[in-house]
């Protein structure tokens, strides 16, 4: 658990240079790795790893909830321990809910309602009660999770038939933890585009706008976001390999955290990529988050990208404010973007007049989305404005940074496509076998067979680049960086953290979450948590709920779900 | 000397899709199992095609013309080890 420096981020300890070579040996093991699909065999998952609590956790006088499945985890996890609460009850809550809901959010594509409460009074059964940290806690797993004896489909027709023998490592740590696996979630086929059926009917809705399709419920971990926003499950896993851990997060209003890569292992996870793939949790807090992540990482024979890292340090205790204060856990320089906090540029003037004149007609009009989108980025800014107001009263020191050499060119679409030629490589039998298996999502792998050795080499020595000038650059003058966009972080492997900022005003399609983006050091999880969890003591936003389905106007009876096209493919694919 | 994408002379449609099929066929990836042109179906010929003719304009050439600095990492596909990388 320690990372050998007591009272310091991890991000003070680590050696960058060191990093940027490690990712370099990371490229070749990838590369000469194979990664587990169907006829894998599990590595052990590393028992007894699972960290012990020590940080001060709520008790029960202070914990206010409606019903169980508004608990957080930490909630739910001190009361069931303290008796005060059963996991029986608990899951009932959130089967409730589902059976209530789903038919709108649809946020699974299984629901384990039988398995769960049955893993329910097993708890209750244990002998000397609950004791592990998640004893009870119902969660929701993405469907690219291997689930001992559970159907793992992935949303594709790849593997609708999909029954894996063992567990994901990441899982088997939560579900050795006392976790309960409440169902599997909806997700883009494969872990591409927004959750849709493998044939490109979009499935899940954003929980804050359930019949509005417009409103991106976020990437390929939205069944998993959806599911921890509506209160079906108190949290749930996803994966990150262009944004779908965050992007889900900051549209639902929630906290996710994607870990640095190795952090968790990927054994057990369906792979698009061997450079690119991350796993963590999407949580209603900061304090969920570290719960959660602490149980997930941590070394795992079977993945050589999780091992020779620093310790795993005390995520919880990172959430934790310093003793007799409010203030953040460490001194944090955070360094601010060029134009994060512009002010937008309105829409043209021609657009204003032509959505005068279009107001006449019926069709909701191009200029009208454009004033929309105009007014939305207005709302943003000011939230950001305030959001780093609000950490920088916490002790936190705001920094400008301008952009590294080359960010552009290295972060833009180009460079981002050096990913594809891994995920095509690792479906090459069943592009071989029929390409129709791909359903919706088969461009990318078909762009992925494109492109020539010489072009993909080079892309990875360009993500050295990046890193390079991400850590001399960015990094040299402050701690964490905001961010607007995942993908840079994603390239090189770096840890993000989404966390909910504020909201849009209500519209007959519900309020809209408003988000940040904040990237870290290597290694840097606890700094993130910590600032994350500062931030959600001075603020509620973490704690809002979006309203149930039945407060919104329903659509017409028989309404069809919008669906997305092989050609949007490439632009949603993660 | 660099000789940007931009600057070569573009291929035609037929061209790329000649190229596209040949690629795929070397590989034993057969896309003639797909529908020809039909927007119902969750991909067909014609987008797929249309994607990957977009992907080639855009991407190979454009990594290609990324100038690393003389002094800048060496390939990095098949480094020999693994070390201990933090100060403890």
């Amino acid at each position: 658990m320690s990372n050998g420096l007591p009272g310091l981020p991890t991000d003070a300890t680590v050696d960058r240079r060191a990093f940027l070579e490690r990712m370099t040996a990371l490229t070749a093991t990838a590369a000469l790795t194979p990664v587990a699909l169907v006829s894998s065999r599990p590595g052990p998952a590393a028992a007894g790893d699972t960290p012990a609590l020590r940080s001060e956790l709520p008790k029960a006088g202070m914990i206010q909830a409606t019903e169980p499945a508004d608990l957080t985890v930490v909630e739910a996890a001190q009361l069931i321990r303290e008796r005060d609460l059963s996991a029986e009850e608990l899951v009932q809550s959130c089967l409730d809910r589902i059976d209530r809901w789903d038919g709108d959010y649809r946020a699974f594509n299984l629901v384990l309602d039988e398995e769960a409460l049955a893993s329910a009074r097993r708890t209750a059964a244990a002998p000397g009660g609950a004791r592990t940290p998640l004893a009870g806690v119902p969660l929701a797993i993405k469907d690219n999770f291997y689930t001992a004896g559970v159907p793992t489909t992935a949303n594709s027709y790849l593997f609708e038939d999909f029954v894996p023998a063992f567990d994901a490592t990441a899982w088997a740590r939560l579900r050795d933890a006392g976790a309960i696996l409440l169902g599997k979630t909806q997700m883009g086929p494969l872990a591409t585009t927004a959750a849709t059926t493998p044939d490109g009917e979009r499935t899940t809705v954003n929980a804050w706008s359930p019949f509005d399709d417009d409103v991106s419920p976020g990437g390929s971990s939205s069944g998993t976001a959806t599911s921890v926003a509506a209160r079906m499950a108190a949290c749930g896993t996803g994966t990150q390999t262009g944004g779908s851990i965050t992007n889900p997060s900051n549209a639902q209003g929630l906290t996710g955290i994607k870990p640095t890569m190795g952090r968790v292992s990927l054994q057990g996870i369906l792979p698009l990529t061997y450079t690119r793939d991350h796993v963590g949790p999407l949580a209603r807090d900061a304090r969920d988050a570290a719960l959660m992540l602490q149980i997930m990482a941590g070394p795992d024979a079977a993945d050589p990208r999780s091992l020779g890292l620093p310790p795993v340090p005390d995520y919880v205790a990172a959430t934790e404010p310093p003793r007799g204060s409010r203030e953040l856990r460490w001194p944090t320089r955070i360094g601010v973007w060029p134009g994060y906090l512009d002010d937008p540029t309105p829409p043209p003037a021609r657009d204003r007049e032509q959505q005068q004149g279009d107001r006449v007609g019926s069709t909701p009009p191009r200029a009208e989305r454009g004033q929309e989108a105009f007014a939305r980025r207005q709302v943003e800014v000011e939230a950001r404005r305030e959001m780093l107001t609000t950490l920088e009263a916490m002790g936190a020191e705001l920094i400008e940074i301008d952009e590294p050499s080359h960010w552009s060119t290295l972060t833009g679409w180009p460079f981002n496509n050096v990913r594809l030629p891994e995920r095509s490589e690792i479906f090459l039998e069943h592009l071989r076998r029929d390409v129709r298996g791909f359903g919706v999502s088969l461009s990318p792998w078909i762009n992925g067979l494109l492109l020539p050795g010489a072009e993909y080499v080079r892309g990875q020595r360009a993500r050295l680049v990046l890193l390079k000038s991400i850590l001399d650059d960015v990094f040299s003058r402050c701690d964490v960086v905001v961010q607007t966009a995942p993908f840079p972080f994603d390239m090189v492997g770096l840890p993000l953290i989404a966390f909910p900022i504020g909201f849009e005003a209500a519209s007959t399609a519900g309020p809209r979450p408003i988000g940040a983006l904040f990237g870290g050091l290597p290694y840097a999880e606890d700094r993130l948590l910590a600032l994350a969890a500062g931030y959600q003591r001075a603020t509620d936003w973490h704690r809002r709920q979006p309203a149930e389905p039945d407060s919104f106007e329903r659509p017409p009876s028989g309404r069809r779900r919008s669906r997305i096209d092989a050609m949007d493919v490439m632009e949603l694919a993660e | 000397m660099t000789h940007s994408v931009q600057e070569a002379e573009t291929p035609t449609d037929e061209e790329l899709d000649a190229h596209i099929l040949a690629r795929l066929d070397l590989l034993g990836v057969d896309l003639s199992v797909l529908p020809e042109d039909d927007a119902d179906a969750p991909a067909d010929r014609r987008r797929i095609l249309r994607s990957a003719r977009q992907f080639l304009r855009s991407t190979p050439g454009a990594i290609a013309d990324f100038e690393f600095d003389p002094a800048g990492p060496p390939p990095s596909m098949y480094p020999s080890e693994q070390f201990a990388w933090t100060r403890e």
